[in-house]
């Protein structure tokens, strides 16, 4: 039987603010999207949203989403850590619910609870491959 | 004649494919110390493309059913982390992305 790695609270952090920066561009993305006048030119849309506050804190979180995604990259395999970043989905549609009031839906509770057991088989596995291992 | 949102299945499905290039690219930069700034480079460069066919792509399509076919990414980064990075992908694995895949494709389908 083969030991389980150690997991690295630095992978977690990461990982974790994966997670809160994709939520949060997600709501705020949205938010910017309905605050741009709907009858405007694409050109128009574009001044709008250079102008628009909550598109330049969009602007100033992707770098910050880029970096942090490099340095969990360097510490987990990329099929471990993308997958995992889906419980975005699932924060995304608990904040919707519980602050925009919005109302659950079967289907979609379906897909959180599927969301849930496949990142909690995801974590049963090693979260890195090491170079030994690769040449295999 | 291939239908609008047939065109639209198929721009996504390329992007798909094209973000779990750009991923390998960007674990390669992390990977290798040598030439890392042209894997982040190559990497960014085909991220921009995915997103301009994604964009392309919501014209012919609902940005739901846009949304819940590019969960299919997460099943073209696993199998290009198996074969182009010789990650350990196994059986759990396997199953922890199919079920998060479908997953994904019931949330994005009802947004």
């Amino acid at each position: 039987m083969t030991k389980r790695k150690n997991f690295p609270i630095r992978l977690a952090l990461g990982l974790f603010v994966a997670i809160l920066i994709d939520t949060v561009l997600q709501l705020v993305w949205k938010s910017a999207v309905v605050s741009l006048p709907s009858d405007g030119s694409p050109w128009l849309n574009v001044q709008a949203a250079l102008h628009s506050p909550l598109f330049l804190f969009v602007i100033l979180l992707m770098p910050c989403q880029f970096l942090n995604w490099l340095m969990v990259l360097g510490k987990a395999d990329l099929s471990f850590a993308q997958p995992v970043t889906a419980l975005s989905y699932v924060s995304v549609f608990c904040l919707s619910v519980f602050f925009l009031k919005e109302p659950p839906d079967l289907v979609q509770i379906a897909g959180i609870l599927c969301v849930l057991a496949g990142v909690w088989f995801i974590s049963q596995t090693d979260h890195i491959t090491e170079p030994k291992e690769r040449e295999a | 004649m291939i239908g609008q949102a047939a065109v639209g299945v198929l721009l996504v499905i390329v992007g798909a494919l094209l973000e779990g290039v750009a991923q390998v690219f960007l674990k390669k930069s992390v990977l290798r110390a040598a030439r890392w700034y042209l894997w982040i480079s190559l990497g960014i460069a085909i991220l921009l493309v995915e997103k301009a066919i994604y964009s392309e792509a919501l014209l012919f399509l609902d940005v739901g059913a846009a949304f819940a076919i590019s969960s299919f990414n997460l099943i073209s980064i696993t199998f290009m982390s198996r074969f182009l990075l010789r990650e350990r992908v196994t059986r759990t694995r396997w199953i922890g992305v199919c079920l998060i895949f479908v997953g994904v494709g019931l949330v994005a389908a009802r947004a």
